[in-house]
């Protein structure tokens, strides 16, 4: 994204702007709740969760916004371009994590109201009423989340970068973002980071609809001849897949399916709906959004076949870029159209970034320092001491996104892998009376090693199959066998019963 | 007042789901499924394209109507008759 004919300034102004506006938001938040004297900053649900009463269109766009990264555009556009119709696999696995949602959300949403939970590790604390499951629960998930977090950090410099042909170089870019994402998170919480997703959703989706448009005007709207073209010069990305390939679609359809769903900004996100209703209608919505995303991702990298032959993969990594300055090459309204399309990359990154710090944030104030370090402390100062690790946090992956450690770099890869781990825990904690916390301690610690193991081994998949579904397959394994063999008095599993009753 | 509806407690949901997601994944095609090329799509991602929007109208489907366990409650306090 280096070459860009639409770049220097007028990337910067566009850029300024939208912090402008997302600092508008932080600032509109804070006021709004200083005037009607809800004092919503200064409790935990109020922060975190918005005071659990986010409407259908805030709601829809953080579920949006925060499921669609940046990389979506830029590294997907890549891959479709390099693995050809078989990237179509990207629309179904996003679509799945509505199935995802539909395995848990609706009984758990349920209890989150009724017995107020902030994060997931509360339900897990209900469920199993134990501290090793909650501890490594919750460090799995700050690792997997802290890791997430330096994906976007980085992505957020490369991209702005790309943008700005390097009127902003890359570590000004990532500090000036994190400033105003820490600022607006700092004065509205998550109702800050929601009205914000809903300006970052919509310039996400704008750009997309610019990128189609570019593309139909390239091709002259003959997609029909890009598939021959491609038929005639690079067969293998139209032929019909290999077992291999098909083996890791569905892996994926799995692993995202599940995974993505028990992200644990995700699962914060099923606490804060307002309601039932706006809860299962942002969802139903959302089934649709992957069509005119990761679909729209798809159909560029497709046409991008036929007008840029023989890009290899640090080249097609710069498509978007590439793409993007054939488009704005068409003139003043295709330039302006282009801008939207970047600015729509970068509001997708923070967006993603946000809503991953907050999530972070609360569980440092509630499931460490709140559960084991001063329960006592009032909820302003939990939030305050998230604030602080939430900020510590960044500065050391600041850190480490401009000093990669030589050796075990990929503790800082593993994220999907290790989050998926919580599932089962999530799952069938929530159906099952007789999962019984030591077989989902020892199944989650378990799934997380061997799916950790293959990846540092460099056997991220086998014949196709993901490490994450292996240690998934382990994980599920462990509980229920474990379960089975743990007794368990009657009474106990009345218990169990009892809290996870509707 | 409607029933409690709850998705994990019909078998059928989730058996036409994994239907629905075998079905578009691309195995059970002879290598020369490419032709005919319809709006695009060689044929085999064509029928996978069309399992995906009924995946999205099925699970919106589900959503909106499989699903039902305190909205009338809720939807009651907020003094909403449905």
């Amino acid at each position: 994204m280096n070459d860009l004919t639409f770049s220097g300034w007028s990337g910067v102004t566009i850029l300024l702007v939208y912090a402008l506006l997302m600092l508008g938001v932080g600032v509109w938040s804070y006021l709004s709740d200083k005037k009607s004297g809800t004092n919503m900053q200064e409790t935990m649900s109020g922060y975190y969760l918005a005071g659990k009463n986010l409407g259908f269109v805030a709601l829809f766009f953080t579920l949006y916004a925060t499921q669609y990264s940046g990389n979506t555009v830029v590294g997907y556009a890549a891959s479709g371009y390099r693995m050809g119709y078989a990237w179509w696999m990207s629309v179904p696995y996003m679509i799945i994590i509505i199935g995802g949602y539909l395995l848990f959300a609706p009984r758990l949403y349920a209890l989150a109201k009724r017995h107020d939970f902030l994060t997931p590790t509360d339900w897990l604390e209900h469920r199993f009423n134990s501290k090793a499951v909650s501890l490594l629960a919750t460090v799995f998930m700050v690792w997997g989340l802290g890791n997430y977090l330096l994906e976007q950090l980085v992505a957020i410099g490369q991209g702005v970068q790309g943008l700005t042909a390097g009127t902003i170089p890359y570590q000004v870019a990532v500090i000036f973002f994190v400033i105003v994402m820490v600022i607006y998170e700092w004065l509205g919480g998550m109702k800050a980071v929601a009205f914000t997703d809903v300006i970052q959703g919509i310039s996400l989706l704008v750009g997309l609809t610019a990128m189609l448009v570019g593309g139909f005007v390239l091709t002259g709207g003959h997609f029909g001849e890009v598939a021959s073209f491609i038929a005639t010069n690079a067969p293998e990305k139209i032929a019909v897949p290999p077992m291999k390939v098909n083996n890791q679609w569905f892996s994926m359809l799995i692993l995202v399916g599940i995974g993505a769903a028990v992200y644990p900004h995700a699962i914060q996100r099923i606490y804060s709906a307002e309601s039932e209703r706006t809860l299962k209608k942002s969802l139903s919505r959302m089934a649709w959004m992957p069509l005119v995303t990761t679909g729209v991702v798809f159909a560029i990298g497709i046409i991008s076949i036929q007008i840029f032959p023989g890009l290899d993969k640090m080249g097609s990594e710069q498509l978007v870029g590439l793409f993007a300055n054939k488009v704005a090459g068409l003139g003043g309204f295709y330039y302006f159209m282009m801008l939207l399309l970047f600015g729509g990359i970068v509001a997708a990154v923070v967006s993603t970034a946000d809503s991953v710090l907050l999530s972070l944030q609360s569980m440092v104030s509630k499931d460490i320092y709140g559960r084991y370090i001063n329960p006592s402390a009032p909820d302003t100062k939990k939030i305050k001491v998230g604030k602080i690790v939430g900020l510590i946090v960044v500065a050391f992956l600041i850190y480490i996104a401009w000093n990669p450690p030589g050796t075990l770099f990929e503790i800082f890869v593993l994220k999907f892998e290790i989050l998926i781990q919580i599932a089962p825990a999530f799952m069938l904690g929530l159906y099952w009376d007789r999962l019984s916390k030591w077989p989902v301690f020892i199944g989650m610690l378990s799934g997380g090693a061997l799916a950790g193991i293959m990846t540092w081994t460099g056997h991220k998949t086998i014949a196709g199959w993901y490490g994450g579904v292996f240690g998934l397959v382990l994980n599920i394994t462990i509980c229920v066998i474990g379960s089975y063999l743990v007794s368990m008095s009657a009474e106990e599993q009345m218990k169990n019963q009892k809290t996870s009753a509707l | 007042m409607r029933k409690v509806k709850e998705p994990i407690k019909k078998p059928w949901i989730w058996i036409v789901m994994i239907a629905i997601l075998v079905l578009g994944v691309p195995w059970y095609f002879p290598d020369s499924a490419v032709n005919p090329i319809i709006l695009g799509f060689p044929l085999w991602a064509f029928v996978s394209v069309i399992m995906t929007v009924v995946l999205s109208w099925y699970l919106s489907y589900l959503c909106m109507h499989e699903w039902n366990i305190v909205e009338d409650e809720e939807e009651g306090q907020n003094g909403e008759v449905q």
